[in-house]
């Protein structure tokens, strides 16, 4: 298994134990409206909002940046894999717009509290979709050459 | 259909039986990559390919050739 392939299956299990975690605080906490009224959970979300990125930028360039792990076939599937990662990102906004239209279409207004939430959404969805795409884009090459 | 095949494989049992560990590391790429060169998943670009004839020291066509089916 190639050393991208490794991080991309270790990347797409983390987030989706995130997921998971975040899904699982939310249900118990009741509400996204209660979720966000603790101060200390506030904080710590825009802590990992501001921290997830840049710790995910950092290791990608640390893996980029070495010529042993990583070559042309893997920058290659890299590339590819964004298109997942449209994909997801593009779907998932589509499913927020579509749920929240419905669910307060009476209130003719949204709670601020969902901007957090759609944020955090696409900074789950972003790095599993795109390890799912460096997987099946390995899968291909195995497959069809 | 046209096909770029290769004989890597021979031309490391030829230099002394190079091992996939080896030539990644003289051509600057992973061995996966040479694995996936071997077995024919992989063409490689033009700068890759010229870095494995480099490696072992012949020409491009000796190690890559293009074949046109009819």
């Amino acid at each position: 298994m190639a050393p991208l392939q490794k991080r991309a299956l270790y990347s797409l299990a983390i987030g989706l134990i995130m997921a998971g975690v975040l899904a699982a605080v939310l249900v118990i906490k009741g509400d996204v409206t209660a979720f966000f009224e603790d101060e200390n959970m506030r904080y710590i979300l825009y802590a990992v909002l501001i921290g997830v990125p840049l710790v995910y930028l950092v290791l990608v360039n640390i893996t980029l940046r070495k010529p042993t792990q990583i070559d042309e076939r893997d920058k290659a599937i890299i590339e590819k894999s964004g298109k997942a990662q449209w994909v997801a990102i593009v779907l998932s906004l589509a499913v927020w717009n579509i749920a929240l239209t419905e669910v307060y279409w009476e209130q003719r207004q949204v709670p601020v509290d969902f901007l957090t939430l759609i944020f955090v959404s696409v900074l789950i969805i972003s790095p599993l979709a795109q390890s799912f795409g460096i997987l099946t884009g390995y899968w291909r090459i195995g497959k069809n050459g | 259909m046209a096909r770029i095949s290769n004989r890597i494989r021979r031309l490391r049992f030829d230099n002394n039986e190079m091992t996939q560990e080896e030539l990644a590391n003289r051509a600057g790429c992973t061995r996966q990559t040479i694995i996936a060169l071997e077995q024919g998943k992989y063409v490689p670009s033009i700068e890759l390919a010229f870095k494995i004839a480099r490696s072992f020291g012949v020409t491009l066509e000796e190690v890559f050739q293009y074949e046109t089916g009819s």
